[in-house]
């Protein structure tokens, strides 16, 4: 059944989109994690234009990241001061991004810049999500219980100015931190259509140094409102929102999310981020096929007016 | 639809009837009918098609020919060629090229080269490759990247051409499906009938169409292009009240 996607000016199987939806929703449900840095690149390859994939896919984390939201507000653990350190940047960041998206896409470059963000941020998460997936394999088999990092240790960042205290993660830190991984994350959102919490998420462990239990809330809680923002912002700055296609992608997504928090229930931590680290990396080298394998159509026309 | 058809038919035969009554040396011309002026896409738009049919009059009827010509609104494109550089492929600078019909669509009853010679094909655009685009400022190969346009426009369906698709029958009525594919537009489309004989152009008629977008794809699109800010935040609020389903879902099923 094809159903014609006003925004995109495509016609598309819409159980193909809803597959799509329920697909990434599935990885979302086993990992934790969004899946807006594997949907678009998919919308991409299915033909929807890089543009209108960005924007609807911001759209449609709006709606899986509350539904997670809730589940973390339900175990209070979300840092409400952190979130909204790091939405004031996310806000900026934002801004900034939509500055930068339609200054690229005068250019006609935006669809070279989305591409390579995606290979840079695939190859990375890919790599380092397989390679965690192997350590953690050899360290079960060899029975060793790592993880000798000093909790405590106070790094030169959190020794910055404005300080403030974050009494649910029990910080007194520098606000400049957060609104800084912000700002990455708001840019980043704008221009690849992705919530971020991967990054989010390490950079709050690792960097601020915010208790695990909150890690992931807060992540999902500033996720809500940016993504929320740059939808706004894309459908007002490029008109490239796409609802009708979004609906699909949520539609599927839900789905998809079930059976995803059931499948990860039965199988094993480290085989489940090995064969993630395995996906993500396919995607990486099919977009980056897509820079350096001769195009079919040497020539792009773009509808001035 | 087939009674509407059926009626036009035979109101077309009467004025040929009549008008071979009143003189036996009356002008070779041209009456046409367009079966829908207009046509809806919904939003599970697959293509579909716009017939047109007439009649053509006068003293001797036979070698007569007909072509149909269908073109869209005017628009302008970017042209970029890309171009392999630090290993990957890389947009070039931009080329306008303006005047490029969204649609377009030649029909006739034999090929288009015998019917006419090409000053008068050119002269009315008929044909693909006699499509008239202009751009705004002179580059060396704006002919070949003129042709890239019309090759793509083609590719993707929106620029035909079909030399048999025109059926004369008896030498005096005319009739036509005009394929319309899936990324039609909306809007005006003008439809012309050129009636040529011994490679001359006897009479032609022009008449619009319009092509309009139904359902829920036309109301997205226009609020979208329209009232950006508001549509951006009903999007927002869809997901919104989405995902709170999805959780409400997603609670229930965990609580039970």
């Amino acid at each position: 059944m094809y159903v014609y996607l006003p925004i995109a000016e495509v016609s598309v199987n819409i159980f193909i989109i809803f597959g799509m939806g329920g697909a990434v929703g599935i990885l979302s449900g086993m990992f934790g994690v969004g899946g807006g840095f594997l949907m678009t690149p998919l919308l991409i390859f299915y033909g929807i234009p890089p543009i209108v994939a960005v924007a609807t896919e911001a759209n449609q984390i709006v709606a899986s990241s509350i539904s997670g939201a809730v589940a973390h507000w339900r175990k209070a653990a979300v840092d409400i001061k952190m979130g909204s350190i790091l939405l004031i940047g996310g806000v900026v960041g934002s801004f900034l991004g939509i500055k930068l998206f339609v200054y690229l896409k005068d250019m006609g470059q935006i669809d070279l810049i989305i591409t390579i963000a995606y290979v840079i941020l695939l190859a990375t998460i890919g790599v380092l999500t397989f390679f965690e997936g192997v350590r953690t394999i050899i360290k079960s088999r060899n029975g060793a219980k790592g993880n000798k990092r000093k909790k405590k240790e106070r790094y030169w960042i959190h020794q910055l100015p404005l300080r403030a205290r974050f009494k649910k993660s029990g910080l007194y830190i520098s606000i400049i931190p957060p609104i800084f991984i912000g700002i990455i994350v708001g840019i980043l959102a704008t221009i690849m259509g992705i919530g971020g919490g991967f990054i989010m998420v390490p950079a709050m462990i690792y960097l601020l140094r915010l208790p695990t239990n909150v890690v992931i809330g807060t992540s999902l809680f500033q996720i809500i409102f940016v993504t929320s923002l740059v939808t706004i912002l894309h459908a007002y700055e490029n008109q490239t929102v796409d609802i009708m296609l979004a609906l699909i992608l949520m539609m599927g997504g839900v789905f998809g999310a079930q059976i995803g928090a059931h499948l990860g229930h039965k199988l094993k931590g480290e085989q489940l981020r090995l064969f993630l680290g395995i996906i993500i990396l396919i995607v990486c080298f099919k977009m980056l096929g897509e820079l350096v394998i001769k195009p079919s159509d040497i020539y792009t026309i773009t509808e001035v007016m | 639809m087939m009674t509407k058809k059926i009626i036009l038919l035979i109101l077309v035969l009467l004025y040929l009837q009549t008008n071979h009554v009143s003189s036996n040396e009356v002008e070779n011309h041209l009456v046409a009918e367009i079966d829908d002026p207009t046509i809806q896409i919904g939003s599970n738009f697959f293509g579909g098609e716009l017939l047109v049919f007439g009649a053509i009059s006068g003293t001797d009827l036979s070698y007569s020919d007909i072509i149909i010509r269908v073109i869209g609104k005017k628009e302008i494109a970017s042209v970029r060629a890309k171009n392999r550089r630090y290993g990957i492929w890389i947009n070039d600078r931009e080329t306008l090229v303006s005047n490029i019909p969204n649609f377009y669509s030649v029909y006739s009853n034999r090929n288009i080269n015998r019917i006419a010679d090409s000053d008068l094909l050119i002269e009315n655009e008929i044909g693909i490759k006699n499509i008239k685009l202009l751009t705004y400022k002179k580059d060396e190969n704006i002919e070949d990247i003129f042709d890239i346009v019309r090759d793509k426009n083609r590719e993707n369906k929106l620029y035909a051409e079909n030399f048999t698709g025109v059926r004369i029958i008896k030498d005096k009525l005319f009739r036509a499906a005009i394929e319309l594919p899936m990324g039609i537009k909306e809007g005006q489309y003008e439809v012309a009938i050129f009636f040529f004989r011994d490679k001359e152009l006897i009479d032609s008629d022009i008449s619009n169409v319009f092509v309009s977008k139904t359902l829920a794809g036309k109301y997205i699109y226009t609020q979208a292009n329209e009232r950006p800010l508001m549509y951006g935040i009903i999007a927002v609020f869809i997901a919104w009240f989405a995902g709170l389903l999805i959780a409400g879902i997603t609670g229930i099923t965990r609580t039970t």
